[in-house]
């Protein structure tokens, strides 16, 4: 046996994926079935077109979001916490730049019980006065301790130099922000946003035909019927000038930086091609800039890129925490491994090794039925689904070193990079 | 319940197969028997810092995760105080490549002094990034030597400090490395979409060959029993007061462990807990809270950790945790609040099992504490916990002389 000879392999070349399929509600609401798993469970969420851009003024979609599980016309907050636990049954809420979702994961044989508590969370929530003081009181202080890291400082600022300081897309919350929400506003928010015609529905797991009848009959017309539309309001795109910035952390001992530019999003046609570029140059361990910076270098625990898509903008990005004394020669060689990219072809091996682990990482990641809900929630978005990722391989396939090199001279041009450092004093000399 | 089969080499690398279809993907998990309770005292971090050396290339194979990138596979490893765990995913088909990859260093590393010195570097900017450059990084270096005097869980699996890391040097590595790495010193198990005959043969190819080396029974320090309070005021540059308590209780194996388990359960699992309630919710005296235990091989530790609300003394909060914990040890919990924790922590369980790679990394940690076969008794153990049991274990807790505060000062 010859240990220096690696065994034989095959190359990944589709994937089988669990397909979705959709039916609809008697009051139209898309319900999304993905059936598969080996567990008796179910993840059922409700999407609803209630995100950041809905709203007016910071914080409301969030807060609106949370409060949804701290009471109703029936249960209060308690009783439903109460509910939930005693069935084993977990709810899950978030809030996106487009959406905010409700998201129950539950044993099938709890599915009764814990679906009527959603239905009572999602269609009665009273936003009592004292469970907000205190929701309020702790996003308040969890942003204060946020604020507290280079990171976060570092990404807000970037976000508004490439979005704008009001753009939902940077979602940025002043501490100010905390004073000026109120319940009055919640429930206006959630009495025009929270219904049928926003809601989508995503149900993942062991689904059964009973698990259809039940959700017809929460949410279907007969108890929930439709009303008059709403209309969203649009925004503006405002980038900075300014591309480069440096925020003063005396106290840190490392440097945050985050290099990168307004980026095209999922539904262009260079997309494919921009992502293969990212996970050649930051987008997976053996990375360029984490075998540089880190493997080579020793500067950082970790740099990574990343391509951010929203439904009508993104971004790229490469991130990472330096020490502060390195932190002028890793921009350095970021800034070599960027023009290395743009000026020399990728080599065949290594773009075949990309390929190879990019459709290995998707099969990894769509390999359960909830993964592959997250997925279609994403897709959704675009009014696309999960076919989307067997183009995406088909796509991945053909492209060449050239496509690639010809990517990092159309979106990797210095000129049009922003910088931002956030660190103590002595990082400071990074941005000049 | 996780159906499995087992082996073991006559090298003595014991091997366990958990098949499952519904992934096109196998996982491969294999856990050393060494940790940072392993270390010596002056040379702390060791553990973890050779956990990065691993990835510096092996006797044979100079790089080992472009190989297994190549396959579409992908990997990375973890340690904790008491194990070194490595795990790796790829697509069934090539599997292989994985036990090829993972045989070979466990054979021998290519100990290189560029490695050491790079990886060196980039422990120390964890180190740094996660205890010193964030609010609050900083507690499990000043709490865990206040609850232990003697045994080695009084540093973190970082390390004590900084210069521990710097000064480790070659020998040190291949020291190490011989010491504790070795077949009869590993479990590999294998999950995911694969037959038990085709890893037996892989496993007799790859790691049959690899020696068994000699293996120095483990002499921890014992620690003493807490006699009484302990307690420790830092201040920091954060914007909030907290607290972290710590109790001292058994091992991971003791009979009581589910019992305990429970405890922190009715605590703090779930927004209907009781200090989540009481404390953050009614009383407003905390913004988050939590009651959990280290889980650890040896003796370890119950930690109730709160960040205060804004205008809460330190004193007004460490009294209402005090009162949670002392109904805990005077009045019963009610039958239905038991069962209501045991609810939750079955489902917890069959979530847990739907994940190939969290079922390797399960199977494993059984295995080294004694017999994988432990992973499907537990909702059991769970069950058989009654009501007294609870009362007992929380008497035996929630005693000031077992406890270790640390007390974290908002600079004003």
């Amino acid at each position: 046996m010859n240990r220096k000879l690696a065994p034989e392999f095959k190359t990944i070349d589709k994937i089988d994926l669990i397909p979705s399929k959709e039916i609809l509600l008697s009051n139209q609401i898309p319900v999304h079935i993905i059936n598969g798993g080996s567990q008796d469970v179910v993840k059922i969420e409700f999407i609803f077109e209630a995100g950041v851009c809905q709203q007016n003024q910071a914080l409301i979609a969030s807060t609106c979001n949370s409060m949804l599980n701290e009471g109703t016309s029936n249960l209060s907050a308690a009783e439903i916490a109460e509910k939930m636990d005693y069935y084993g049954a977990y709810i899950g809420f978030a809030t996106g730049r487009h959406d905010a979702s409700i998201c129950l994961y539950t044993l099938n044989k709890h599915l009764k019980a814990t679906l009527s508590v959603t239905e009572d969370v999602i269609k009665n929530s009273t936003f009592p006065e004292k469970e907000f003081q205190t929701i309020l009181q702790n996003k308040k202080q969890k942003h204060y301790i946020d604020h507290q890291k280079t990171e976060i400082l570092a990404r807000e600022k970037f976000n508004e130099f490439i979005y704008g300081k009001d753009h939902p897309y940077s979602n940025l919350v002043a501490t100010e922000d905390y004073e000026k929400v109120n319940i009055e506003l919640l429930k206006e928010f959630y009495l025009k946003f929270y219904t049928p015609n926003r809601c989508k529905i995503i149900v993942a797991g062991k689904v059964e035909q009973e698990t259809i009848d039940l959700l017809e009959q929460l949410f279907g017309e007969k108890n929930w019927p439709t009303q008059k539309e709403t209309n969203d309001s649009t925004h503006k795109l405002h980038v900075f000038d300014q591309k480069k910035t440096f925020i003063l952390k005396e106290d840190a001992v490392q440097a945050s930086i985050r290099l990168g530019r307004p980026m095209v999003n999922k539904l262009h046609k260079d997309y494919s091609k921009i992502q293969v570029l990212n996970f050649i140059l930051g987008g997976y361990f053996g990375s360029r800039l984490m075998q540089n910076i880190r493997e080579d270098k020793g500067y950082t625990y970790g740099i990574n890129s990343v391509l951010v898509s929203y439904r009508n903008a993104g971004h790229f990005c490469i991130v990472t925490e330096v020490g502060a004394d390195v932190c002028k020669d890793a921009i350095k060689e970021i800034y070599s491994e960027i023009k290395r990219i743009r000026e020399e072809l990728v080599p065949t091996e290594e773009l075949k090794l990309v390929k190879n682990y990019i459709i290995g990482d998707l099969l990894r990641n769509l390999d359960s039925p909830f993964s592959l809900s997250d997925g279609l929630k994403n897709n959704l978005n675009y009014n696309m689904t999960n076919d989307f990722y067997k183009q995406f391989i088909e796509d991945i396939k053909a492209i060449t070193s050239e496509d690639i090199k010809a990517m990092a001279e159309k979106y990797l041009m210095n000129d049009d990079l922003y910088l931002i450092v956030c660190g103590p004093e002595k990082s400071r000399e990074a941005i000049l | 319940m996780i159906k499995f089969d087992r082996f073991t080499l006559d090298n003595g690398l014991r091997v366990i197969v958990h098949r499952d279809e519904t992934t096109p993907m196998a996982a491969v998990n294999i856990a050393y028997n060494i940790g940072a309770k392993d270390e010596n005292p002056e040379r702390t971090g060791f553990a973890h810092l050779f956990e990065h050396l691993m990835f510096g290339g092996s006797v044979n194979i100079p790089n080992y995760d472009e190989p297994l990138q190549l396959v579409g596979g992908d990997n990375n490893a973890w340690t904790n105080n008491d194990i070194t765990n490595y795990y790796l995913t790829v697509p069934k088909e090539n599997l292989e490549t994985a036990f090829w990859l993972e045989s070979d260093r466990m054979l021998s590393l290519d100990f290189n002094e560029k490695s050491l010195e790079v990886q060196k570097n980039v422990v120390i900017e964890e180190f740094k990034q996660r205890y010193f450059n964030q609010p609050y990084g900083d507690v499990w270096l000043h709490l865990r030597p206040l609850a232990y005097q003697k045994h080695p869980y009084q540093w973190p699996t970082i390390g004590k400090s900084i210069d521990h890391i710097e000064k480790a040097n070659l020998q040190n590595v291949k020291d190490f490395f011989f010491k504790h790495y070795a077949p009869n010193n590993a479990v590999l198990v294998v999950t995911g979409n694969i037959e038990t005959e085709e890893v037996k043969r892989l496993a007799e190819k790859w790691f049959g060959p690899i020696e068994k080396r000699d293996i120095t029974p483990r002499d921890l320090a014992v620690e003493p029993e807490q006699t009484e309070f302990r307690s420790l005021h830092i201040e920091r540059n954060v914007p909030y007061d907290a607290i972290y308590m710590a109790f001292h209780m058994g091992k991971r194996t003791d009979s009581d462990f589910y019992t305990v388990d429970l405890v922190s359960d009715v605590l703090s699992n779930g927004q209907s807990s009781r200090i989540f309630q009481a404390l953050i919710k009614e009383k407003n005296l905390f913004t988050s809270i939590d009651a959990y235990l280290s889980g650890d091989y040896e003796p370890g530790l119950f930690f109730v950790n709160g960040k205060l609300a804004e205008g809460v003394s330190l004193e007004e909060a460490e009294a209402a945790i005090w009162e949670e914990l002392e109904k805990m040890k005077t009045e019963r919990v009610s039958e239905y609040e038991l069962q209501k924790v045991k609810n939750k922590v079955e489902s917890t369980l069959v979530f847990s099992e739907i994940s190939y790679l969290n079922k390797a990394m399960n199977l494993a940690s059984h295995e080294i504490l004694g017999n994988a076969n432990e992973i499907n008794k537990e909702v059991e153990q769970y069950r058989a916990v009654d009501i007294n049991d609870i009362l007992q274990a929380s008497q035996k807790l929630f005693r000031k002389e077992n406890c270790s505060t640390l007390y974290y000062h908002a600079k004003k």
